[in-house]
């Protein structure tokens, strides 16, 4: 970027996206119109969409809420609109909702808003054939450097032969490669505190990349728990700490071209950029949830969530899942250690991508059969088994690998299931062959 | 409004380096659309894929949008644009505008923009009939430009919904047991005035007072604002140098796709166009000045006059038939307010 230089009414800077005009956008103004929602930290009871409401409505940097109605996400943007609606300022409130005619018009519209104004944030949410139908947006927004997009994805799986709204994550694992970071939480607490970081991570100068927070439907998106909620002031000062006006110019405050056709060389060296970007995400994302932490008292952003690994560098078995359903194993985790005479530990993945390949490896490592618990459609051995496979790959005597089929279609992984993946890989610990893969379903190998 | 001298002596935001084919329609279009927008308001473009994205916007050869070699100093005569797939046009110019009205609703932005999408007929007629439609019915203050060359031109020519009956594309290739396109081509004037438009034209550079002042009413409406382009395809069409602005003078003449200005609760006009076709220009000299027609009707070698090809005479009469309904189509829209 080159010295700033003063023009007759602004301020302009050179950026090597063209030129951004200083001043033409207040957004200490943009601030003062926000309308609090919360003064004071408040417990309540909410269902994981709430939650994931309540996040977005109390940045000041939201301004308009796009949407299109999609089981289980459907209550996201009701209960934005019902916020909303109930400001006294009516239609000329500071915060908006924009109803679309479609899931894609949805994306379309997020990258033509996000662009427009790099500094404010735009949410949405959608589940299952919402985000298919997004795709072809949602690739050029995963590698737009628009991160102040943001895409809640409520998990349903991904077909509608049959048609069901059960909340598999088949969906967000299918868009692994759409170059959004995408963020697993289970309970509402974690739903609410992930989205409130989310843009932090995703509008990071060295990062910008949008964001997919997700949690799964129904189990977390209709089921309520007790939610703790912040006040917006300090929601404000966290977020403010980390984001500062964007270095690149907007629609609205630039003169730029966004988008453009590229040579052939140009292109491939974008691609390479793009995917440094995403990879930067492992450096930053535990300094922003160490950050969450101090601030808030509870856990932040983090790879992921680990039960059984306290002072024992070698466990008999590791789990690696995610999703609600890993609290049932964290609930029978002792008893099964204590019947059975084995270690047990597991993680439930956080972050889905980029895949932390590295920090997967040094927390399994000394686990002697690792069982990967993946509850998405999938044509191998699962998505996570695939990655923790890889992330195991290079060790020099790496854990034997169960792959795991259990919760597809939404199912809830019952004790019983759960004991059963475990019962088989104590087998395996015992020296029994390890299949590729194996689905469960009701408590038994199907 | 300014006055046609005024207009074209005004800096236009289309600039010289795109790689259009030479004689595009797509780039007279820009350059008048360019001049217009030069009205002391920032303009921010949003542009669906097209012939005009791919061959404008070629990083790092050179963009061929914006005022001047260096940002304009003056913030009102910057310029922005962003493209996006096909359809995407009108819902991104859409967005754009929320989120300046945004900004000033809160105080937060003082200078105003105006906001054009630009597509393809392609892009706004097939892929984004959708898009297109609802953001006119939204009433989304913006102007969307749709320049239609009848074709997807930017991928090889081939059929889009508003091919004209028996134009042989890419996908409707003439052959001896097929005429070219069978298909009618959709109405999209009365569709965007059904679905809520402020004002929709339908008028070419070809027109060229018309088209200015129609630009400068669009860039001023308080709602949504629709002007079609008839954007003869020099590559498409098969036509010769230096004839894109006489076609679509003919084109409009003929009844293919008069010259047609409306505004809602005003009512609207067809220009240069009379209802009664033997005050218009054959159809078939139309049809003869392309070779996308040349099924139909060629060139007489010694006097250039049209001549409709032996047994081809009930398929140019239908091609009339289809213009005379457009006509009489357009007259009767003007009358509804």
């Amino acid at each position: 970027m080159s010295e700033p230089t003063r023009g007759p009414d602004l301020l302009h800077i050179a950026t090597p996206s063209g030129e951004r005009y200083e001043n033409v956008i207040d957004l200490a103004k943009v601030r003062a119109a926000h309308r609090v929602l919360y003064e004071e930290r408040e417990t309540i009871s909410a269902d994981g969409n709430t939650a994931a409401a309540i996040a977005t409505l109390q940045m000041w940097r939201c301004l308009l809420f796009a949407g299109f109605p999609i089981t289980p996400s459907t209550k996201w943007i009701e209960t934005v609109a019902a916020t909303i609606a109930r400001d006294p300022a009516g239609t000329q409130a500071a915060k908006r909702v924009k109803l679309l005619e479609a899931e894609h018009a949805v994306a379309d519209y997020l990258a033509g808003a996000a662009a427009a104004c790099r500094d404010l944030i735009f949410p949405t949410a959608t589940s299952s054939v919402g985000l298919d139908h997004m795709t072809e947006t949602t690739r050029s927004l995963g590698a737009s450097g628009l991160g102040n997009v943001m895409i809640i994805d409520v998990y349903r799986a991904t077909a509608n032969y049959p048609l069901c709204i059960e909340g598999d994550p088949s969906d967000t694992l299918a868009h692994r490669d759409d170059g959004f970071i995408q963020i697993a939480c289970r309970g509402k607490q974690q739903i609410y505190d992930t989205i409130v970081q989310a843009p932090v991570l995703g509008m990071h100068p060295h990062i910008m990349t949008p964001t997919q927070p997700g949690y799964y439907g129904i189990k977390d998106s209709h089921r309520s728990a007790r939610l703790t909620v912040e006040p917006d002031r300090e929601i404000h000062a966290f977020q403010d700490r980390w984001m500062a006006p964007c270095p690149l110019p907007g629609l609205i405050n630039g003169d730029t071209a966004f988008g453009n056709c590229v040579t052939s060389r140009h292109f491939q060296g974008f691609k390479v950029s793009q995917k440094r970007r995403l990879e930067r995400v492992l450096e930053l994302l535990p300094r922003i949830g160490a950050d969450f932490e101090r601030h808030f008292g509870r856990p932040g952003l983090a790879f992921f969530d680990q039960a059984g690994f306290d002072d024992r560098p070698r466990l008999d078995i590791a789990v690696a899942s995610m999703g609600p359903d890993f609290g049932t194993f964290e609930a029978l985790r002792a008893a099964y250690e204590k019947r059975h005479d084995l270690s047990l530990g597991g993680i439930a993945m956080r972050l889905l991508t980029p895949f932390p390949r590295d920090q997967v490896r040094q927390r399994l490592a000394g686990a002697r059969v690792v069982l990967v618990v993946n509850q998405a459609h999938h044509s191998g051995r699962g998505h996570l088994t695939l990655d923790v496979a890889d992330a195991l790959a290079d060790l020099e005597r790496p854990p034997r690998i169960i792959g795991a089929f259990a919760g597809l279609g939404g199912a809830d992984v019952s004790e019983s299931t759960w004991e059963a993946m475990l019962d088989d890989a104590s087998a395996v610990l015992g020296g029994a062959p390890a299949p590729p893969w194996r689905a469960y379903h009701e408590g038994r190998p199907v | 409004m300014s006055g046609y001298k005024e207009t074209a002596l005004k800096q236009s935001c289309f600039q010289p380096g795109s790689t259009l084919c030479p004689g595009c329609m797509e780039s007279v279009a820009f350059q008048n659309l360019g001049r217009v927008s030069d009205n002391g308001v920032k303009t921010i473009f949003t542009i669906g894929t097209s012939c005009a994205e791919v061959s404008s916007l070629a990083y790092p050869n050179v963009v061929a949008w914006g005022r001047g070699d260096q940002a304009p100093e003056d913030f009102t005569r910057s310029f922005s644009i962003i493209h996006n797939v096909f359809e995407s046009a009108p819902t991104l110019a859409e967005a754009v505008r929320d989120v300046a009205d945004s900004l000033t609703a809160c105080g937060a932005l003082t200078q105003p923009v105006q906001v054009v999408a630009n597509s393809g007929d392609g892009g706004a007629i097939a892929i984004g009939l959708r898009a297109l439609l609802h953001t006119i019915h939204r009433r989304a203050r913006v102007t969307i430009m749709v320049l239609v060359n009848e074709i997807f031109a930017n991928t090889g020519f081939q059929y889009s919904p508003a091919a004209m009956p028996f134009a042989d594309t890419s996908t409707t290739p003439v052959g001896p047991g097929v005429p070219g396109n069978l298909q009618l081509p959709i109405d999209y004037v009365h569709l965007a005035i059904a679905a809520g438009a402020e004002l929709v034209a339908q008028v070419s550079p070809a027109h060229g007072k018309l088209f200015l002042k129609t630009m400068e009413r669009a860039l001023e409406s308080t709602g949504t604002a629709v002007v079609f382009v008839p954007a003869p395809c020099i590559s498409g069409w098969k036509f010769d140098d230096g004839e894109t602005i006489e076609i679509a003078l003919l084109g409009a003449r003929s009844g293919a796709f008069p010259a047609f200005t409306w505004e809602r609760g005003k009512g609207g006009k067809v220009v240069d166009c009379p209802v009664d076709q033997k005050e218009r220009p054959p159809i078939e000299a139309f049809l003869a000045a392309q070779r996308r027609f040349q099924h139909l009707v060629r060139k007489n070698a010694d006097t250039g006059a049209p001549e409709i090809r032996p047994g081809r005479e009930a398929d140019v009469e239908r091609v009339r038939a289809w213009a005379q309904g457009n006509v009489e189509r357009l007259y009767k829209l003007a009358e509804m307010k």
